[in-house]
C-alpha cells in the first residue's frame, strides 16, 4: 500500500471513526436510561410494570440487533415516515443494549443484602430514599465493571449499523474495499483502529471485573 | 391486512430452509468455537511463552474487533492470500473464530476455578497429568462454564443474522429478499423476530434441560426469582 493510498483511507476512515464514537454515545446514554429504568421497574416496579420490563428484556436478549435495527429503519418508512439513519442507529441500539444494560444493574441491585431494606425501613426511610441513598450507591461499584463490559460491545456493535446504510468506521472501510480493492490492507486498518479505541476499555474492564464467570 | 399475510404464507418454505441453515451453520460454529476455545485456554496457561502470547493475541484480536469486520475479513480477505470460501463456510470459520476467542475465557476462568489443593492431591495419588484433567478438573470446569457456554450458544445464533452481510440466505438474508420481493417490510420482519424468539428459546430450553440430564447433582439454571426488596418493604410497613 503506497504512502498515497494510506493518507487518503486513514482521513475517510477517521471521519468515520467520528460518527462511529458520536453514535456510541448516543446509544450509551439511551441504553443507560433504558436500562435503569427496566432495571428498576423489574425489581420496585408494581405488578404490570414489572412484566413489561421483564417481557422488553427477554424479547432484546433473544432476537438479533440487525433485526431491531431493520425494523425500527424499514418500518418506519413503511408507514410513510422517514427516519434519519443516524437516528434509527442510535434508537435501535439503544433499546436492544438497554435490555442487556438492564439485567447488569438488576444483578448489581439484587447484590445489595435484603437486610438492608429492612434497616432502612426501621430508621424510617421510603423507598425512594432507600433506593437512591442506600441501594444505588453500592450497587455503583458492583456495576461498573459489567457496565463498562457491555459499551465496550456496543461500540463493537455500531459497525452493524453500516448494514442499514449508515457512513460509519465499518462503512468507510466497504466503501474504500469496493472502489479500489485489497481487503486485506483496508479491512485491516478499519480492524486496527477499532482496536485502538477497544483494547483499553476491555483491559480495564479485565482488571476490573471480578466475576468474569457470568 | 389479512391478503398481506397470505401473501407470506406463501413464503413459508423458504423460512422454514432458512432457520434450517441458521441452526447448520449455528451448530458448526460452535463445535469450531468450542474446539478453538479449549486450544486456546489451554494455550493461555501452558507454561510455553510462545505458546501463551499467540493465544493471547488471538483473543484479544477477536475482543476488540466487531465481528461483521471479522466476517468481512474471513470472506473477502482470505481469497486475496489464495483461501477462497464460500459464505457459508466464511460465515462458520468466522463465527467460530469470534465466539471461540471469548469462551476461551470461559474456559480459562472455569480451570482455574477447581481448587490446586486437588491438583496436588490428585498427583500425590499417583493420578497422570492427562488423568487429572480428564477426571478431576474437567468435571468441575464444565458445571462451573455451562451456564456461560449457553449465553455464547444463544449469542451465536443470533450472530448468524450477521452473515446475511455475505449473501447467505438464513433467516435474516432471506427476510430481506423477501422483504425486496413483496416490501411486507413490517409482517416479514414480525415473522423473523418470532422465528428468531423460537429458536433461541427452544436453545435455551434445550440446554436447561440437558444441564439438569448429565450434571450430578442436576444443574438448574434459569432466571432468579423476582427480587422481594419492594414486596418486603410493603409487609413491613404493614
Amino acid at each position: 500500500m503506497s504512502i498515497d493510498l494510506l493518507r487518503t483511507s486513514l482521513s475517510i476512515l477517521l471521519q468515520g471513526l467520528v460518527t462511529t464514537l458520536l453514535l456510541s454515545v448516543a446509544a450509551i446514554v439511551g441504553g443507560t436510561l433504558i436500562g435503569l429504568l427496566a432495571a428498576v421497574l423489574r425489581s420496585f416496579g408494581p405488578w404490570g410494570t414489572a412484566h413489561v420490563a421483564k417481557l422488553y428484556t427477554e424479547l432484546f436478549r433473544g432476537t438479533p440487533v440487525l433485526i431491531t435495527l431493520m425494523f425500527i429503519y424499514f418500518g418506519v418508512s413503511y408507514f410513510g415516515y422517514a427516519i434519519d439513519v443516524f437516528a434509527a442507529g442510535a434508537i435501535g441500539l439503544s433499546v436492544y443494549q438497554g435490555a442487556y444494560i438492564a439485567e447488569v444493574f438488576r444483578s448489581g441491585i439484587e447484590s445489595v443484602p435484603r437486610g438492608q431494606w429492612e434497616v432502612s425501613q426501621i430508621l424510617g426511610l421510603t423507598k425512594a430514599q432507600t433506593f437512591s441513598f442506600v441501594v444505588l450507591p453500592q450497587t455503583g461499584k458492583i456495576v461498573l465493571p459489567p457496565l463498562i463490559g457491555q459499551y465496550l460491545s456496543l461500540i463493537k456493535d455500531t459497525s452493524i449499523v453500516s448494514m442499514i446504510g449508515m457512513s460509519e468506521l465499518m462503512h468507510g472501510g466497504q466503501a474504500i474495499v469496493d472502489r479500489i480493492g485489497k481487503p486485506v490492507e483496508i479491512y485491516g486498518l478499519v480492524a486496527l483502529i477499532y482496536f485502538v479505541v477497544c483494547f483499553p476499555l476491555s483491559q480495564w474492564v479485565r482488571h476490573h471485573d471480578r466475576r468474569r464467570l457470568v | 391486512m389479512s391478503y398481506q399475510w397470505l401473501t407470506l404464507w406463501g413464503y413459508v418454505p423458504e423460512f422454514i430452509h432458512a432457520a434450517w441453515l441458521t441452526l447448520e451453520v449455528t451448530a458448526l460454529a460452535f463445535a469450531l468455537s468450542v474446539f478453538l476455545g479449549l486450544l486456546a485456554a489451554l494455550a493461555t496457561i501452558s507454561p510455553v511463552a510462545a505458546l501463551r502470547f499467540i493465544a493471547r493475541g488471538y483473543v484479544e484480536i477477536i475482543r476488540n474487533t466487531p465481528v461483521l469486520l471479522q466476517i468481512f475479513i474471513v470472506f473477502f480477505g482470505l481469497p486475496s492470500a489464495g483461501i477462497s470460501l464460500d459464505a457459508y463456510w466464511a460465515g462458520v470459520i468466522a463465527l467460530g473464530l469470534n465466539v471461540g476467542a471469548y469462551l476461551s475465557e470461559v474456559f480459562r476462568a472455569g480451570i482455574q476455578s477447581v481448587p490446586r489443593g486437588q491438583l496436588e492431591a490428585a498427583a500425590i495419588l499417583g493420578l497422570e497429568p492427562s488423568q487429572i484433567f480428564a477426571e478431576v478438573v474437567l468435571p468441575q470446569a464444565a458445571r462451573a462454564v455451562y451456564p456461560a457456554i449457553v449465553n455464547y450458544l444463544i449469542q451465536l445464533l443470533l450472530g448468524t443474522s450477521l452473515l446475511s452481510a455475505i449473501a447467505l440466505p438464513e433467516l435474516t438474508g432471506t427476510a430481506t429478499v423477501i422483504n425486496a420481493r413483496t416490501l411486507l417490510y413490517i409482517q416479514t420482519f414480525a415473522v423473523t423476530l418470532i422465528a428468531y424468539l423460537v429458536l433461541s428459546n427452544a436453545l435455551s430450553w434445550l440446554a436447561g434441560r440437558l444441564g439438569a440430564r448429565i450434571f450430578h447433582p442436576p444443574l438448574i439454571m434459569g432466571a432468579p426469582k423476582r427480587f422481594a426488596g419492594w414486596r418486603l418493604h410493603r409487609a413491613n410497613r404493614a
